[in-house]
């Protein structure tokens, strides 16, 4: 009873904390539009960007997604097939877009397809449509189809590891001799059948998971909307903008609708992606048996020139943009002569701040104490949910532990910006002098994180065997030192990674924080790039500074993933 | 007595494991039952050092009731079937952990019992290195430092080879016998049964009707 008791209080705190904002910011919005969030989705044609918001959000997330299994697939197959020196390097090096926070990405492909950039110098303008570019947007009629390009191969990009993930694993640990029945078989004689009729079953739920999981993310994208395609808008980047006009009775009644209905829109298509996702998941996880990587990669041998090639280009194309953004950084570009010159004086400039932006010093303290209040925090309530999920499944209540199990997930169906709007509505109707304390933004991003910390605990807690804790108990230790001494030591590894991505997550958070300090004076890493990025170009160093900054950014995200990865990967993490 | 267990029933979802089980041990006696698996040898350890619930009946050591003692408070070694070691600790720490709950002044004790088990120069190893018969020594010698007042092995010997099962059967007993612990050995394998234990039981001798009396 006191355990149950015990239990109860961090879950019933977490879901205060998700609900508690959310609930009383529905309900201003309520108020102050006189209708329901599903009355509202009818309504959002009556902001002016509505419509096209709506269908610009669903067009490029589905065209992203496209464009990234096109690219990704071919990657994910000569990965999975053939047996590659340093596969490590180049599976991190492939991997590495994935984890990098949506701000340092947005600069990455600035630097890539800036006006002086690698690809401008190729005669790829995208950013101001001439030539090439220029040519194909009049014959395609699209306005700002450079942006859109632009836009949809940074989606690709940012999402490549996902398809990698998802497929490659499918790949390389199926047992050979089904390919190879398969072929004897007179459907089996050529590619076209192979691909049709034996692999395309075989991978179906794993191409079809990395496409909605990259459809999510390219639904919800904001930073790279508001920097590569700057005059379009999705629901996520117009409800941000907009966002801070709404919640105000008779001002701006059109916002708060947007907000309301743009939300709710959002919030059930990725509730209704998510389902998707976890069911194909689950059919994945019942399938045929595997054999190991090693075996069927030596099995098939060496990728040929034209495997090599592709991974090539593939590495390239995921380390340009980061690389080229670093560049950025030290090549200033001489605004009389319209030369360029090497120099750190944008990183000087960067450290030491000025009258109207924080220094990356300020910047970096503030994004590290927000990211440890959310480690706290979020490893804090993760582990206690995890752990009640854990505690009702094994004394066979499973229904109540899938129903705390699926709201503890819920958060997942929010992007940055509906939790952001949720803490900001919501927090300043309950307690309005909340909005300019400190530790404010530690609660979105703990909002954010809690579900992929109880992820990755609740299975590890799974796979402890209670042998331990009968072993723990027949030394007489109790059940305080049980847990101290045994359970936590045991749950290391993976309490490291969680908290590891907690950090780096937090970090690299933008959505959320824009919203909540684009007026504050604790500004975050993201925050100041953009801030940064926003102010008028005609001083040199304004990009460079960005870059600059992006590049910290970029190396403190690294280093927690490569803690989080080394950990996952030697000591068996469970997401 | 050493151990007296009357009436002893448990049940799962309605489903009698054990019914009025009646057992007595007497000081530093090694009794091994004997049973089929699934039979409920296992259940039986379990309820007695206390990892398991009972519905009722009594158990008593050296005279005293613990049926309602938590397991922790009932001064009671296990050894189960696969060896328990903490993979965060290497083999001395594993062996330490029996110590964490006193004040331990000096490691005599510990380097006695681990030159008995053969497990000096071994101490920084790390226990994924040890072979099945070494984890369980090592298991083994955290137990006997904690000084239990009855030893309860659950088949530890079962995934070893029958050369390392019979020489380890050998040495158990012949600690056990050194520090006049008494103990339940339970297994399904005869010969085992033999080599171990001053007294064999068949399962069905400790059910109602059974005499499990010398």
């Amino acid at each position: 009873m006191k355990a149950a008791l015990g239990r109860s209080v961090p879950v019933a705190l977490y879901l205060s904390m998700i609900l508690v904002p959310l609930l009383f910011a529905v309900d201003r919005l309520m108020f102050v539009t006189g209708m329901n969030p599903f009355q509202a989705i009818l309504h959002l044609d009556e902001h002016p960007l509505g419509t096209d918001a709506i269908i610009f959000t669903f067009v490029q997330a589905i065209l992203s997604s496209l464009l990234t299994l096109i690219l990704g697939l071919p990657i994910a197959w000569w990965l999975g097939r053939y047996e590659w020196k340093r596969i490590g390097i180049i599976r991190a090096a492939l991997t590495l877009p994935f984890v990098t926070p949506t701000v340092v990405a947005a600069m990455g492909f600035l630097a890539l397809i800036k006006e002086g950039g690698l690809l401008d110098t190729m005669g790829i303008d995208l950013r101001h449509e001439t030539g090439l570019i220029g040519e194909l947007s009049s014959m395609i009629g699209i306005e700002y189809s450079g942006h859109i390009i632009a836009l949809l191969l940074a989606h690709a990009w940012f999402n490549l590891a996902l398809v990698i993930r998802f497929v490659e694993p499918k790949i390389s640990t199926l047992p050979p001799r089904y390919e190879d029945a398969f072929r004897m078989l007179p459907a089996g004689h050529s590619r076209w059948n192979r691909a049709l009729y034996f692999w395309w079953p075989m991978l179906k739920t794993s191409i079809q998971s990395a496409f909605v999981f990259t459809f999510i993310f390219s639904f919800t994208s904001f930073a790279l909307v508001r920097w590569l395609a700057p005059n379009m808008w999705t629901l996520e980047a117009l409800m941000a903008v907009e966002g801070g006009a709404a919640g105000i009775p008779g001002y701006r009644v059109d916002v708060s609708q947007l907000v309301l209905g743009g939300a709710t829109l959002q919030g059930l298509v990725l509730l209704g992606a998510l389902a998707l996702a976890g069911r194909w998941q689950r059919q994945q996880s019942n399938e045929i048996e595997i054999v190991s990587e090693g075996y069927l990669r030596g099995y098939i041998g060496t990728p040929g020139k034209g495997a090599r090639l592709g991974i090539f280009v593939a590495t390239v194309f995921a380390l340009a943009p980061l690389v080229l953004m670093v560049f950025s950084s030290i090549r200033i570009r001489d605004r009389t002569s319209e030369s360029y010159r090497w120099s750190f004086d944008a990183w000087d400039r960067a450290f030491k701040g000025d009258l109207t932006y924080a220094s990356v010093p300020e910047a970096l303290t503030n994004s590290l104490a927000y990211a440890l209040g959310c480690l706290v925090l979020s490893c804090l309530l993760g582990f206690f949910v995890a752990q009640t999920i854990h505690a009702l499944e094994e004394q066979n209540k499973t229904r109540l532990a899938q129903l705390v199990d699926v709201l503890s997930m819920l958060p997942l169906a929010l992007s940055g910006v509906m939790v952001g709007l949720g803490v900001l509505l919501g927090i300043l109707k309950i307690w309005p002098v909340m909005f300019s304390w400190y530790a404010l933004p530690i609660l979105p991003h703990a909002m954010l994180t809690t579900p992929f910390v109880v992820r990755i605990l609740l299975p590890a807690m799974r796979e402890i065997d209670s042998d331990y804790d009968d072993a723990g108990r027949i030394l007489g230790y109790s059940a305080y030192q049980r847990f101290v001494l045994i359970k936590l030591p045991l749950l290391k590894p993976q309490l490291v990674v969680a908290a590891a991505l907690s950090m780096a997550f937090s970090l690299g958070e933008f959505g959320a924080s824009w919203i909540l300090l684009r007026s504050g004076a604790w500004d975050t890493l993201p925050v100041l790039v953009d801030q940064v990025m926003s102010r008028p170009k005609y001083f040199e160093l304004v990009e460079p500074i960005a870059m600059a900054i992006a590049t910290v950014l970029m190396c403190m995200t690294f280093l927690l993933f490569v803690i989080a990865e080394r950990f996952r990967t030697h000591q068996g993490g469970g997401f | 007595m050493s151990l007296t267990i009357e009436r002893l029933n448990v049940s799962f979802d309605g489903r009698d494991v054990l019914h009025n089980l009646n057992l007595k041990l007497s000081s530093d006696e090694i009794v091994v039952i004997l049973g089929p698996s699934g039979c409920g040898k296992t259940t039986l350890l379990r309820t007695i050092a206390g990892l398991q619930e009972q519905d009722s009946g009594t158990i008593s050591l050296l005279d005293e009731p613990i049926h309602d003692r938590l397991c922790e408070q009932r001064g009671i070694g296990m050894l189960f079937q696969r060896p328990v070691l903490f993979p965060f600790k290497d083999v001395l720490g594993n062996i330490l952990f029996a110590y964490k709950k006193k004040n331990f002044q000096n490691m005599d004790d510990v380097h006695s019992v681990m030159n008995e088990m053969g497990l000096i120069g071994k101490e920084q190893q790390s226990i994924e290195t040890l072979s099945g018969g070494e984890a369980q020594r090592v298991v083994l010698a955290r137990i006997l430092l904690t000084e239990p007042r009855l030893l309860l092995l659950d088949e530890p010997l079962s995934a070893l080879d029958v050369d390392l099962r019979r020489k380890i059967a050998l040495e158990i007993r012949s600690i056990l016998k050194s520090r006049s612990i008494p103990a339940i050995h339970v297994t399904h394998d005869p010969a085992e049964a033999e080599l171990i234990g001053d007294r064999i039981l068949h399962w069905n001798e400790l059910q109602p009707g059974g005499d499990d009396e010398e």
